[in-house]
């Protein structure tokens, strides 16, 4: 096991978030099963009083997860010099089997948890607990994964061996493998910019549209999950390629080196809040019908689309600008 | 306009000096009413009355406001709530030493961004209805019984709230003041106000401005 700050970081979070979350979840059980507003028992108002408590936990806990996502990725980087034959944060992930599950469940997580913050931040608006009940509901199916999360990763620590060699991300990400990565890498770039400026263009589109009819939000929520696989695709695909000036270079964890100015962290960035953001606009709308929640929902909704439309359209600009400053000509190479 | 139902609050509870100040409750008060809540010392009637103005929760049972459930809220929308609807009058006034009567006046309606020369006309309208106009820059400590006490009743009305509570507001007053305070009970009546008063003070309990007594003892109704 690689022993070093952010490590024993990660570690301490991911455990202590897993505590916090299953003593949550426990009450969450609770709730769910006896929750009655229309009860002024003891236990009724017990639980009323301990849900702002558990809430509070909970929200830290998620808020925890999205800067462990970060610390895991920027980590994983970082040490990749310690393993032979890592090139960046592919080869520390490919050390054991357990690097990419890891990842893979700590974006589940994020995605989870920000939708999780989102009714909770709506639930807090509401006078009469509107949402308590469901947002314990969902507590209940996110705890498990946070302790999936945390047994992936504590496994992918221990299993961390400098003895090892392991393999670089052009294994991973070269275009002639059987991989999911290879495969998006051997995606023609023509058909992943399509894929991308045309899914965010009408992503784009159907969130201005959401400003006359509401109703759209649901749609809008939908595109930003698909304009995140998309622009993973795409950034897989062809961005990468612009960004390392290399016709066969994809690994999309590259970006995160200082060698290329950290210039994912303004893709990754803007693009994870996006999508978050997006799902989490659709996500309130339903409540508007709520009598306690009419007023708060529409304007939240909007706060939360406008931000995510600026952080999409930020995505774009800046794929434009990353092509156009880029000494790689791709698509004009095609036809020579 | 605010209804109790089955009200239970206990102090230090599950440990060995474990006490029920208030047992099983359910009582409703109507709007533009003048209700005192009588009861020997250690009846529960302070304590009912902080779980009416929302100061407290209630261990068990519900406390509502025009049908709306406040036994539960959150603090996010009770202070609000106090801050709009409840006006307070303490048994000890706790008007706050070293700021002058005009400036105690003020100070609850700080939070709600009120402009400072509306909020000094306010203030002064309230300490002029009460004959206090002239102590406006006295400080606090410098005031007699009575007039701490006009004091107390002029913050617990600049927010113009719909409900008064006094806390024993006779309990530090001779006859001469008591009949003063009631003049002013009468006053606020017919400006449409809903006043809860606690008192074990007949002169109070007996007023003709007085609508409804509720007796109290050992935390139960009467």
């Amino acid at each position: 096991m690689v022993v070093n700050p952010a490590i024993v970081a990660l570690a301490i979070a991911t455990l202590a978030s897993s505590l916090l979350l299953a003593y949550s979840a426990a009450f969450g059980w609770r709730l769910v099963r006896t929750w009655d507003l229309s009860s002024g028992s003891e236990l009724q108002l017990g639980l009323e009083r301990h849900t702002y408590l558990i809430s509070t936990l909970v929200a830290f806990v998620f808020a925890t997860e999205a800067i462990s996502l970060l610390l895991f990725v920027y980590n994983a980087d970082r040490i990749a010099p310690l393993f032979v034959g890592a090139m960046c944060a592919v080869g520390t992930l490919n050390t054991s089997p357990f690097g990419f599950p890891a990842l893979l469940v700590k974006v589940l997580v994020f995605f989870a948890a920000s939708t999780w913050l989102v009714l909770h931040h709506l639930d807090t608006r509401g006078y009469d607990y509107p949402l308590t009940r469901l947002k314990y509901g969902l507590l209940l199916a996110v705890a498990p994964l946070v302790v999936v999360e945390a047994y992936l990763q504590t496994r992918f620590f221990l299993a961390l061996d400098t003895d090892v060699i392991t393999s670089c991300c052009g294994s991973l990400f070269g275009a002639n493998r059987e991989a999911l990565g290879s495969e998006l890498a051997g995606l023609p770039p023509v058909l992943a910019m399509t894929l991308f400026y045309g899914v965010l263009g009408v992503t784009l589109v159907v969130g201005l549209a959401t400003r006359r009819w509401p109703a759209a939000g649901y749609a809008y929520a939908l595109l930003s999950a698909l304009s995140f696989a998309a622009s993973l695709a795409a950034i897989v695909s062809f961005v990468s390629l612009y960004v390392y000036e290399h016709p066969h270079h994809h690994c999309p964890f590259c970006l995160l080196k200082s060698e290329y100015g950290y210039q994912g962290y303004l893709l990754y960035g803007p693009l994870f809040l996006a999508t978050a953001l997006g799902i989490g606009s659709g996500a309130v709308r339903p409540f508007a019908r709520v009598p306690s929640l009419s007023d708060v929902v529409p304007p939240l909704a909007r706060r939360l689309t406008n931000v995510s439309l600026s952080m999409f359209f930020f995505l774009v600009v800046w794929v434009c600008i990353l092509t156009a400053r880029s000494g790689l000509v791709l698509l004009g190479n095609e036809g020579v | 306009m605010i209804e109790l139902v089955d009200v239970r609050k206990a102090f230090n509870q599950g440990q060995h000096n474990e006490l029920w100040a208030v047992r099983g409750v359910t009582l409703r008060l109507e709007a533009n009413c003048t209700t005192v809540l009588r009861g020997p010392s250690g009846s529960g009637k302070t304590t009912l009355l902080t779980l009416i103005g929302c100061l407290a929760r209630p261990t068990s049972g519900r406390v509502r406001l025009r049908g709306r459930d406040v036994s539960g809220m959150t603090e996010r929308f009770l202070t609000g709530l106090r801050r709009q609807t409840f006006g307070f009058v303490f048994q000890q006034f706790n008007l706050v030493r070293g700021l002058t009567v005009e400036e105690n006046v003020m100070l609850p309606a700080y939070p709600l961004g009120v402009s400072r020369p509306e909020l000094r006309r306010r203030a002064h309208n309230l300490l002029e209805s009460l004959d206090l106009a002239p102590h406006a820059q006295a400080r606090a400590e410098w005031l007699s019984g009575g007039q701490a006490q006009r004091a107390a009743i002029a913050r617990a009305l600049v927010n113009d709230p719909a409900v008064i509570l006094a806390d024993e507001p006779t309990a530090n007053l001779d006859t001469d003041l008591s009949h003063r305070f009631l003049d002013i009970v009468r006053d606020l009546k017919r400006k449409g106000k809903t006043l809860i008063m606690t008192s074990h003070d007949p002169l109070l309990y007996q007023a003709p401005e007085v609508d409804r007594v509720i007796g109290l003892r050992d935390g139960h109704l009467d």
